[in-house]
């Protein structure tokens, strides 16, 4: 994969930022010429998806935040440092609003071994419409 | 979160399913049917509410979303079948959320033509292209652009126009803090006009009852003096609608205003 495909964005994991991370989506899926209503899906659950991590960060973290057109589909990864070594839940309510606007949606933690050393992670794919 | 949890954590919706067995056993025309039928769409409302909560703070009303959440909700009743073996909110929440969307897509796409894409001419061949769109998905950008004779470019300086200014309810709270004052209550000051206004007494209580919207764009047309095209972007309407409720409001007024002569 090109670095050529990608769009990182690190921004600072507070709910006031989400409109900013919605919008660069929402312009990514526009250019990669989805129709308007994946691009709408994409939109919310990118917000969804960093909802999810924002309630997780550890005081003054950042969000990082990356993108991937590639073919027919559009990857969003986010990561945050997390305060703890729970993995998000995926039995809950939002993550299955998560999966019903996307393709795939997964979700881990990953720590180095150190107490408050851990590493959040949703990833989500959304496919292009056939037609 | 205080998320309902799915799977195999207590749902609180629990009570409820016999009723979908009992449900399945009655025909539409009996009495049950239409008792079971509302008490479950009662029951489940919370999960509604949820859902449509999940979408708040992203453009559209609250209220609106209460009110499309529920809608799907009752389609969920009308077609769940449990004998499929698949438990209610597993079905529910994928129709229930189905029905936000689509009014999330809708009413972002009234609000999202682009100024530019206004011309007559034009606005018909969009609404055209979406209404044969309609049948199967939404249209893209570039499908817009070669529609419409438009470059990407301007396209995207549309819709990304469209999301500067997507509408918001006056009466939507600024934050979801409780106590945050609606939106309207910040925006500008008594106008002295009104004062001014023939009836002004008699007329508020008429006005006060109408819904929100044929509120709104009465304001904006008679005491802030926009044009129905500009209150057509405002509201997200096009300017005939707006004509159309406008005159259906005014008439209403008038009526009103006629049946209540001992209104002062």
């Amino acid at each position: 994969m090109s670095a050529t495909d990608e769009v990182e964005l690190r921004i600072g994991a507070t709910l006031t930022n989400l409109p900013i991370i919605r919008s660069l989506a929402a312009s990514i899926a526009m250019r990669a010429d989805f129709d308007l209503d994946s691009i709408a899906d994409l939109k919310l659950a990118v917000d969804e998806a960093c909802s999810t991590l924002i309630t997780k960060a550890a005081p003054g973290s950042a969000l990082g935040c990356c993108f991937t057109v590639a073919g027919d589909e559009i990857r969003f990864t986010v990561t945050v440092a997390a305060a703890s070594g729970d993995a998000p839940d995926t039995s809950s309510f939002g993550w299955q609003v998560l999966t019903t606007l996307t393709d795939d949606a997964s979700a881990w933690v990953e720590g180095n071994g150190q107490p408050g050393h851990h590493q959040a992670h949703i990833e989500l794919t959304k496919r292009r419409i056939a037609g | 979160m205080t998320a309902p949890q799915t799977g195999r954590a207590a749902t609180g919706y629990e009570h409820l399913a016999p009723l979908f067995v009992e449900l399945a056993e009655t025909t539409d025309d009996d009495r049950r049917h239409a008792e079971l039928r509302e008490q479950l769409v009662t029951g489940h409302v919370p999960l509604a509410e949820h859902i449509a909560a999940r979408f708040a703070n992203r453009g559209v009303a609250r209220e609106d979303l209460v009110q499309v959440a529920t809608l799907g909700l009752i389609n969920a009743v009308d077609r769940f079948q449990p004998d499929r073996g698949s438990d209610f909110l597993s079905f529910a929440v994928p129709t229930i959320m189905g029905e936000v969307r689509r009014h999330f897509r809708d009413a972002s796409w009234s609000m999202h033509v682009p100024r530019r894409l206004k011309g007559v001419a034009r606005f018909e061949a969009l609404e055209h292209l979406l209404q044969a769109q309609r049948l199967g998905r939404a249209p893209t950008p570039s499908e817009l652009a070669n529609h419409l004779g438009l470059s990407l470019e301007q396209v995207f300086e549309g819709l990304e126009a469209g999301n500067a200014y997507h509408s918001m309810s006056l009466d939507e709270a600024l934050s979801p803090d409780a106590g945050s004052e609606p939106l309207g209550d910040t925006l500008g000051v008594q106008d002295p006009a009104l004062d001014g206004v023939e009836y002004h007494e008699s007329l508020r209580p008429l006005i006060e009852q109408l819904p929100e919207r044929e509120r709104t764009i009465l304001t904006l047309r008679f005491f802030k003096h926009m044009t129905q095209t500009q209150i057509a972007e405002r509201v997200g309407v096009s300017q005939m609608h707006v004509s159309r409720l406008l005159t259906k409001t005014l008439e209403q007024l008038r009526e009103g205003l006629l049946a209540e002569p001992e209104a002062e």
